[in-house]
């Protein structure tokens, strides 16, 4: 647009009153309405807001999506990663005592009725079954409180929000939890690894990823508030949270995308708990925190124990915390409900295969874990 | 409907039926490119949401989500025919390619900075390939050159040394750094205007000389060019190598692409047709430079 020239008089179209391209677009005063409609509220800029900071504030939130995945989630947490699953689930789920009656009859079950029965149309989406199987296989674990009255002790809360805020090499990171399921316990987790085994992380070199900063990925905001919140009023008789269950939902995406994801919430959930019951100030906590969270997309499983070590998460040096991460765990390779036919011959029959016992029990552990 | 509901209602007398504690649910706010313009819209219902938006040429903010075209079919604003030939085709989407390759992540710091290249791909908005690249806490799609990959890391730098640069397909230097011969695109033609020159698959130019200040480039018609030595080029060639061997197979496929038949008159060959012999054109020249003082 060239710049206009103060003697020349523009031509609007203001006259013919109705717009003609050859005629310039008039101008006119703001209209102000005079009273406050609700319905056409415009916000004022960022800048005049009252939480505006010039500090800029990285927000993980339920739609983050991490670059490097689980190498960048742990550069976040101050983590060191242990693949596989820790000694004390390992004995609940290789105890045959633990485990329900014609357990792989009725998980089969819970398979059919999320792949084939929840719905009516011919292909039900993953995101319409993973979480009807999510709650069936949930009843299924909440049916051994008849064999451990103390599981009664417990609160599932459904889109509970979490907010914790933390510093990581003099960046302000913060992470918000808005969806999913978080299951309460009265009694908090015991610490998983000793004493010994936490001093022992302090030699831990964190891996970087150099050109990109650990912190890509994350949504940079300047209006908000330094807050740490478990999302639960104090006297909440269900104080510790035990495990966070989120599903998959939107388009499929990488695994280790969701791993990170998976890993990040349980670990927002333990700073969250951290921060309420040792305060602000950053330290080496005396009794470690430890949270579970499992993510699934209906079919694959995603395991992680996370224990809080330390709050001081601004150095690199120091005590680390510590993730278990089980990754991928299929509970069925496929389930359809026709058969594939060629020529009159039934290739693969309509049905579950490839069913595997051992993610079940895995997360049956995971619920039995601190009862048992 | 009904039996539904009585199931569900026999479901939560269940001893272990889920008790939800539900907390205030977070609002969905659905993704509206036009929210970051200036121009404000005040009917928005949820078809006008997803709907195209004519003003998906309008926006400042830099992103790297693919933005939704709108089909022009060659008419202008006013309504008329502007461009004959052009119509259809495939839905497309516009992606924001960052022609400054020498935008620095971290403004304060101006320095030589490296990026990853995360993915190579298809863009329907021009014939070479494109290439998504993070450096810093910042990703950008840039032109990418022939031999990039999903994987690589690709270098930046603004600085003229005195020696030469040894430098790699896909790095960027402004054009006095580069030895004399080496093959170059995605040039400028003012310091950092941003690319303008040889951005189409497959070509390249050539450095040729450079002069007190300024660079001569050869540029894919042959016909030369001089900038300054400070303008950035990226080494190598653009990507899609084999745009112009690929084989259409039939008329429809060229719809596909939005382009419409042409004429089928039949028109007497006159001078436009053949060979013809002329001089290059003269030197493209985009420097100003310094007019001496007279000297009294």
């Amino acid at each position: 647009m060239l710049a206009q020239l103060p003697e020349l008089d523009t031509v609007t179209y203001v006259e013919k009153m109705y717009p003609v391209p050859w005629l310039a677009k008039p101008t006119f005063p703001k209209w102000e309405r005079g009273w406050h409609d609700p319905y056409h509220y415009r916000s004022p800029p960022k800048e005049e807001m009252p939480d505006y900071k010039t500090r800029p504030c990285y927000e993980f939130h339920r739609r983050s999506r991490l670059q490097e995945g689980v190498k960048q989630a742990l550069w976040l947490t101050k983590a060191k990663l242990i693949k596989g699953l820790p000694p004390p689930i390992l004995n609940i789920m290789n105890d045959v005592a633990h485990q329900l009656e014609d357990q792989d009859e009725r998980i089969q079950n819970a398979i059919s009725h999320a792949c084939f029965w929840a719905g009516t149309e011919e292909d039900i989406s993953f995101e319409k079954y993973s979480p009807v199987l999510l709650e069936d296989l949930l009843h299924l674990c909440r049916s051994m409180t008849v064999k451990y009255p103390l599981l009664s002790k417990r609160m599932m809360a459904q889109d509970y929000r979490v907010t914790a805020t933390w510093e990581r090499e003099s960046a302000l990171i913060q992470i918000h939890i808005t969806h999913g399921k978080l299951l309460n316990a009265v009694n908090c987790l015991q610490p998983i690894a000793s004493n010994d085994e936490i001093l022992a992380t302090e030699n831990y070199a964190l891996e970087t990823f150099y050109p990109i900063s650990p912190i890509i990925d994350l949504r940079e905001k300047n209006v908000y508030k330094i807050k740490n919140d478990t999302g639960f009023n104090k006297g909440y008789p269900y104080p510790y949270p035990h495990t966070a269950y989120t599903v998959e939902t939107g388009k499929r995406e990488k695994s280790e995308h969701f791993q990170a994801r998976v890993l990040m919430f349980a670990f927002g959930n333990a700073l969250a708990k951290a921060k309420e019951l040792y305060g602000d100030e950053p330290k080496v906590l005396e009794k470690p925190i430890v949270v579970q969270s499992i993510g699934t997309n209906g079919q694959s499983f995603q395991f992680v124990v996370f224990q809080l070590n330390t709050t001081d998460l601004d150095p690199s040096n120091g005590v680390k915390n510590l993730a278990w991460l089980d990754a991928d765990q299929l509970l069925f390779e496929d389930a359809r409900k026709h058969p594939e036919i060629k020529r009159k011959e039934v290739l693969i029959p309509a049905g579950i295969h490839g069913y595997k016992s051992d993610t079940f029990k895995k997360f049956l552990a995971f619920y039995l874990h601190g009862v048992v | 409907m009904a039996i539904s509901n009585l199931i569900r209602t026999f479901g939560s007398l269940l001893l272990s039926s889920s008790p939800h504690l539900s907390q205030i649910p977070a609002s969905p706010r659905p993704l509206y490119l036009v929210s970051h313009l200036s121009a404000y819209r005040e009917i928005s219902t949820s078809t006008a949401v997803f709907a195209r938006d004519p003003l998906w040429k309008c926006r400042t903010k830099y992103t790297i989500k693919p933005i939704p075209k709108t089909k022009t079919g060659g008419r202008d604003h006013t309504g008329r025919i502007r461009v004959h030939g052009i119509g259809g085709g495939r839905k497309q989407c516009y992606r924001m390619i960052d022609f400054q390759r020498l935008r620095y992540p971290d403004p304060a710091e101006p320095g030589p900075f490296e990026e990853k290249v995360l993915l190579v791909r298809y863009d329907p908005c021009r014939s070479g390939h494109i290439a998504l690249v993070a450096g810093g806490k910042r990703k950008r799609w840039i032109i990418a050159t022939e031999n990039m990959v999903a994987g690589d890391t690709i270098k930046t730098s603004g600085k003229i040394e005195r020696m030469t640069v040894s430098a790699n397909d896909g790095d960027a230097y402004p054009v006095g750094a580069l030895p004399l011969g080496t093959l170059i695109n995605n040039l400028e033609s003012h310091p950092g205007k941003g690319a303008q020159y040889i951005r189409a698959a497959g070509t390249c130019g050539v450095l040729l000389r450079k002069v007190n200040g300024t660079a001569i480039i050869q540029l894919p018609s042959k016909r030369q060019m001089q900038v300054l030595e400070t303008c950035v080029a990226t080494v190598g060639r653009v990507s899609n190598v084999e745009h112009n061997q690929r084989n259409l197979g039939k008329a429809g496929r060229n719809r596909w692409l939005g382009k419409r038949p042409d004429s089928g008159l039949w028109q007497r060959k006159g001078g436009w047709a053949g060979r013809k012999i002329k001089p290059l054109p003269e030197i493209k020249n985009y420097v100003n430079l310094p007019v001496p003082a007279v000297q009294l």
